[in-house]
């Protein structure tokens, strides 16, 4: 098995993946607990817009997938505080009317190709030494934030009334929660694909949820279901030939569903 | 006893959202130590009153002083436990045990970057120890009844060793015995920590005893500093219609 890191594109894949496993996980399970799931698609629907525009104006699709996702994180917190509208309209308005500009953007520029394949569904091959110190940078950064305000987003997710009531400034972690989100969701969309990181978000903490257990085990056992399904999806996506996004995925669906038939009597 | 400086100081209250006036030129004072009662028919603005107090809504005109400050000036939000209506009524699949429910009562009283201490644990401790949950700390929130539920909204409430409650009908989902438990303690807090508590209820009958004054509200607050005395007057079958008769008998089974 050793074999497979004798390359370096997997190296670099693999150090990447782990990041990302962590990052998911934890920033998935206040996004889940918050019942605001559909927000990961939404943001990475978003980034690809960035990375869209990167392509036609050859930067680099990283950087703008960042900004484009940040600056949708903030729209969508706005939309939902400013005016009544459900959150989970929001969310559906924002990632059709993402990828629609985003193809728009591609199919005017001429670059439908590959290259917006591989951000759709992620590439292993995709990732360079420089965005493994960019995903690293970011994603020490995000990590710190969530776990440093853990506490209070933790409370938000809980009860927002009563935590308002309790003089957090519940607003502005929203704000915040969503921008470092988006952050996350940029920085995975190389390794995962946009399709499909929402999956990485959302499932090893709904898996981890059927375990009952309080709060810091259940962020824990996410971390570990993101973790094994990161490093067992990247191994059969390198010895089967398959896309590593889809594999990874489909990795996490299968512990959810051994987490779903295990606890079915809880 | 009253401190010359209310806890809360309501002057002319009104709110009005889409044309319907919800409350109207509300006025009223709640003073350290006391056990109050609002009372009122559903859709008479008891709720919406309490969560002006809380800063959950503006009010469309008047003014809200919180010890003696601008709602503007006032950041000591942890002075003030809330326990809402749906207290009881918790999500059985959110992660959290009887602990981690507690603690987020300290969660507001810690500075930025800084995490639970000595202080904060005997502060937890001290509040379900109040509330004889201690034996349910690991236990996760979605196994409890509504009593004991309601009891750790309590205690997350206390955690943050608030000077006044504000208890929005919590008794939702609660049975008849838990209830009656229920009371107990509010009367303990209330005599013994000199907690202020102000209770939203339908059910004032069997706190009759303890309050020292009612709020009846129905758009508009009549307050009656002998909550004996409105119990038996014409104003409560204004305010309640058929509803009074039924108060009424309910105060002289207990």
């Amino acid at each position: 098995m050793l074999e497979m890191f004798e390359y370096d594109f997997m190296q670099r894949a693999f150090i990447a993946g782990i990041i990302i496993a962590v990052l998911a996980s934890v920033s998935g399970t206040f996004v889940v607990l918050k019942r605001y799931s559909m927000i990961s698609e939404t943001l990475a629907h978003s980034a690809l817009v960035g990375v869209a525009v990167a392509l036609v104006a050859e930067f680099s699709p990283l950087w703008t997938a960042v900004v484009f996702a940040v600056l949708s994180a903030w729209l969508i917190e706005y939309l939902r505080s400013a005016f009544s509208l459900y959150s989970d309209a929001v969310l559906a308005i924002l990632l059709s009317g993402s990828l629609a500009i985003a193809v728009i953007i591609v199919s005017l520029g001429g670059s439908f190709n590959n290259s917006l394949f591989s951000y759709l569904f992620g590439s292993i091959l995709s990732v360079s030494s420089d965005d493994i110190i960019i995903i690293a940078i970011f994603g020490t950064i995000s990590l710190a934030i969530l776990l440093l305000f853990s506490k209070e987003l933790y409370f938000i997710a809980y009860d927002e009334e009563v935590a308002k009531t309790s003089g957090i400034k519940v607003n502005r972690l929203n704000f915040l929660l969503a921008s470092v989100v988006s952050i996350i969701i940029a920085l995975s969309i190389t390794i995962i694909g946009s399709l499909l990181i929402g999956a990485l978000m959302v499932i090893p903490t709904v898996a981890s949820l059927q375990y009952k257990v309080g709060f810091l085990k259940t962020m824990l056992l996410s971390l570990i279901f993101g973790l094994l399904s990161v490093t067992a999806g990247m191994i059969f996506s390198f010895y089967f030939s398959l896309p590593s996004g889809a594999t990874i995925v489909l990795c996490v669906l299968f512990i959810f569903i051994i987490s779903l038939i295990v606890n079915r009597k809880k | 006893m009253k401190f010359s400086v209310p806890i809360f100081d309501v002057k002319n209250l009104t709110f009005s959202i889409k044309g319907q006036t919800i409350l109207s030129n509300i006025s009223l004072e709640v003073f350290c130590s006391e056990y109050i009662a609002i009372i009122g028919p559903n859709g008479g603005g008891k709720t919406t009153l309490v969560r002006m107090l809380l800063g959950l809504e503006t009010p469309t005109s008047g003014e809200i002083k919180i010890y003696g400050k601008k709602f503007s000036n006032f950041n000591e939000w942890h002075k003030i436990g809330y326990v809402p209506q749906r207290a009881s009524l918790v999500d059985a699949s959110f992660p959290a045990t009887v602990l981690d429910i507690v603690k987020m009562g300290r969660t507001a009283k810690k500075q930025l970057f800084s995490f639970y201490g000595t202080e904060d644990e005997k502060a937890v401790y001290d509040a379900m120890s109040k509330m004889d949950i201690l034996d349910l700390k690991e236990k996760m929130i979605g196994t409890l009844s509504g009593g004991q539920r309601q009891r750790v909204m309590i205690a997350r409430a206390l955690a943050s060793k608030p000077d006044i409650l504000i208890l929005d009908e919590p008794n939702t989902g609660v049975d008849v015995a838990s209830q009656k438990k229920f009371y107990t303690l509010l009367r303990k807090l209330n005599q013994e920590d000199k907690i202020t508590i102000v209770f939203i209820t339908h059910d004032i009958g069997v706190i009759a005893d303890d309050i020292a004054r009612l709020f009846t509200i129905n758009q508009k607050a009549i307050i009656c500093n002998n909550p004996k005395q409105l119990l038996s007057c014409e104003e409560m079958s204004e305010l309640y219609g058929m509803d009074a008769h039924l108060l009424h008998l309910h105060k002289h089974r207990h």
